[in-house]
């Protein structure tokens, strides 16, 4: 009654059962699990606020006036740029105050020997340590010549031109 | 064995189709994943703001009587830092009913995006 | 007659079968098809909000009353498509109308808001927060929808908030409006006083002013203020207040061949604080445009874009605001007509203000 004639089908059996658990096996270990950074998502809302708050902070608050961007450009106030940026930055409606810093730059370009310069506007802070996953906005601004006898001079040159705030924005 | 039994094989049939479905499963489910990850991506890609802001700094160049070197700068830092090829011309005032206005073409590429735009500013 | 080797075979593939099957629900785990996408709404949602000015924009939606608020296609707060992150404070209070009040049903419907911000088939909870801060240091709070779940789709904008303009007439710094000889005989003819505003359509509307801080009052209200309005009483006359007969309108289109002045035909005598408020010496009262109230101190009437939409006015229109006194013997020496323009107006700061949405 018993014979190997079933040998055969208990090879397939094992055979098929090997194949199911293999694949099975390699479909779950690969389906990788995206982690919120991956997405990009959290750097889309980052780089929105950001341009929002350089475009506000372009914007005068009555018709004609100069906006606090040019003058903080123009008179090479890094501090008070860094302050009033994370102020408008870190506001919700809520009252609590958001944890984003940044540093800033300004490139401007040299007409004489033609080479494009960037000036540290803001250094970055102590929570910066070079891994975090960092936003950079930009916005231009034009400067008008500076009037002679000039104040301190500024560090792009005395010349009208326009140049390119770069601010990196990360979250600590 | 007198001869190779093949019977059996629709079992090993049978498996490898199940392995099949399980693998087409896993594709679906490794796509879905990514549709709020290309949305995002999408977002950052598209150059909204910088567009809008190369228009505001062409149009301030405008407004202060065209200084030299202004639009020198323009060019050479979008090069350089935006990565991006931006051209613009202003051309002489013209009558656009009623007002006084420049036209200004504009041009923008930054690789992935070309933007083309003529206003009257 | 099936043989024990093909049952042994069977048996096995049936249980690597059912161990296979029974990993795959592990596989789904955590997918929820409707869940992906709640921050790329919320973005959508806030660039519609904060970039776009809404449909229809002439006349603007917000202008819609209850009965027309279907024909609304989409609601934008911005002042127009070419000032993104400016907002106008009409439309702002028209989005966030009664949301915050517990005895009254808000303006707009949850259907209203998924249908004409949101869109998109799935019916999303939302919360909108606007966080507006006064130049007096102190902020104000709008909020529309439910409170805030545990996980949801987020996006923060920075925005800046155009508010109406004033014309304040003060009685002592504005001799210009007191008539200046008062006992000459082409006062003598009539007993009627006037005082007019006068708005020039095609100045204010003018193109080369940008749109954040164009004077618009199609869009918004136009409030006139006279304050220290005792410089203006006939001292000759026992201390007397003036009594204010009552505000006209009249328009004029000046590309028509033989321009004039025409009365424009409102509700006159109904108070309809949608249309317009008048306030007499700084009380709280309303009144209606043909008071007869005495006046002692100040005029404030504020007219709302609601009633100017009334007035089919066009962008050359000329509209003129009169205020009439007229009693026998004349109780005030005001005569005159204000120019409401960029030059005699006070224009309010740009307010800033943090919007932010939340879907779910």
């Amino acid at each position: 009654m018993v014979n190997d004639a079933g040998q055969l089908y208990t090879m397939e059996g094992v055979a098929a059962g090997i194949i199911m658990l293999l694949t099975a096996y390699i479909v779950v270990s690969t389906t990788s699990v995206y982690t919120t950074g991956d997405t990009h998502i959290p750097d889309m809302q980052l780089e929105q606020l950001g341009s929002d708050v350089l475009a506000m902070m372009d914007t005068p608050d009555t018709a004609g006036g100069e906006s606090s961007l040019l003058g903080l450009v123009n008179g090479n106030k890094g501090p008070e740029f860094k302050d009033a940026f994370l102020n408008y930055c870190n506001a919700t409606t809520s009252g609590a105050i958001d944890n984003l810093h940044m540093s800033a730059n300004v490139t401007y370009r040299d007409a004489s020997s033609n080479v494009i310069n960037e000036h540290s506007f803001v250094t970055p802070d102590e929570t910066w340590t070079g891994r975090e996953s960092a936003v950079r906005v930009t916005r231009w601004v034009q400067l008008d010549s500076q009037p002679w006898p000039p104040g301190p001079v500024r560090p792009y040159g005395t010349r009208a031109q326009a140049v390119l705030v770069e601010v990196l924005l990360w979250r600590a | 064995m007198a001869c190779m039994n093949e019977d059996g094989q629709w079992i090993v049939l049978m498996g490898l189709l199940v392995a099949v479905g399980m693998f087409f499963l896993a594709l679906i489910i490794n796509q879905s994943v990514l549709v709020g990850q290309t949305t995002a991506e999408g977002v950052l890609e598209f150059p909204k703001n910088d567009i809008r802001d190369l228009r505001s700094a062409i149009f301030d160049y405008v407004d202060t009587e065209l200084p030299d070197g202004v639009k020198e700068d323009i060019i050479a830092i979008s090069l350089e830092r935006k990565n991006a090829v931006v051209n613009f011309t202003v051309n002489q005032k013209m009558d656009v009913s009623g007002r006084w206005l420049h036209p200004v073409t504009i041009h923008y590429n930054n690789g992935v995006t070309v933007y083309n735009e003529t206003v009257y500013y | 007659m099936l043989s024990l080797d093909f049952l042994a075979g069977f048996t096995i593939f049936m249980l690597a079968l059912i161990m296979v099957v029974s990993m795959v629900p592990g596989l789904l785990a955590g997918l929820q098809s409707s869940g992906i996408d709640y921050d790329a709404v919320a973005y959508r949602t806030g660039v519609i909000l904060v970039e776009d000015p809404g449909w229809p924009v002439y006349p603007s939606w917000e202008l819609y009353g209850k009965a027309q608020k279907d024909e609304i296609q989409r609601m934008g707060l911005a002042v127009s498509k070419d000032t993104p992150n400016v907002l106008l404070s009409t439309k702002v209070e028209r989005f966030f109308e009664n949301t915050s009040k517990e005895d009254q049903d808000p303006f707009f419907t949850p259907e209203d808001y998924r249908s004409k911000v949101i869109f998109g088939d799935i019916p999303y909870s939302y919360n909108f927060s606007l966080n507006i801060s006064h130049s007096d240091g102190t902020y104000g709070l709008k909020q529309a929808g439910d409170p805030l779940p545990p996980g949801y789709g987020y996006i923060r904008r920075v925005v800046k908030i155009k508010e109406p303009s004033v014309a304040e007439i003060d009685g002592s710094s504005r001799p210009e409006y007191i008539i200046s000889n008062p006992s000459a005989p082409e006062w003598q003819t009539s007993t009627a006083r006037n005082f007019t505003v006068r708005l020039n359509f095609s100045q204010l509307l003018d193109p080369s002013v940008s749109p954040a801080y164009r004077i618009d009052p199609r869009t918004e209200p136009v409030n006139v203020t006279i304050t220290n309005f005792e410089a203006y009483l006939n001292i000759t006359e026992p201390s007397m207040d003036a009594t204010l007969h009552n505000v006209t309108f009249l328009k004029m289109d000046p590309t028509r061949p033989n321009p004039r002045f025409t009365r424009i035909p409102f509700s006159y005598d109904t108070i309809d604080p949608n249309l317009y408020t008048l306030h007499v010496n700084g009380t709280s009262d309303l009144h209606s445009l043909q008071p007869d109230v005495p006046v002692k101190s100040s005029i404030s009437l504020v007219l709302k874009p609601a009633a100017t939409s009334l007035f089919t006015l066009d962008q050359n229109s000329i509209l003129d605001i009169r205020f009439n006194f007229d009693h026998d013997p004349p109780q005030t020496n005001i005569t005159g007509t204000h120019l409401y323009d960029y030059v005699n107006v006070t224009r309010t700061d740009l307010k800033t203000a943090v919007l932010e949405v939340a879907i779910w």
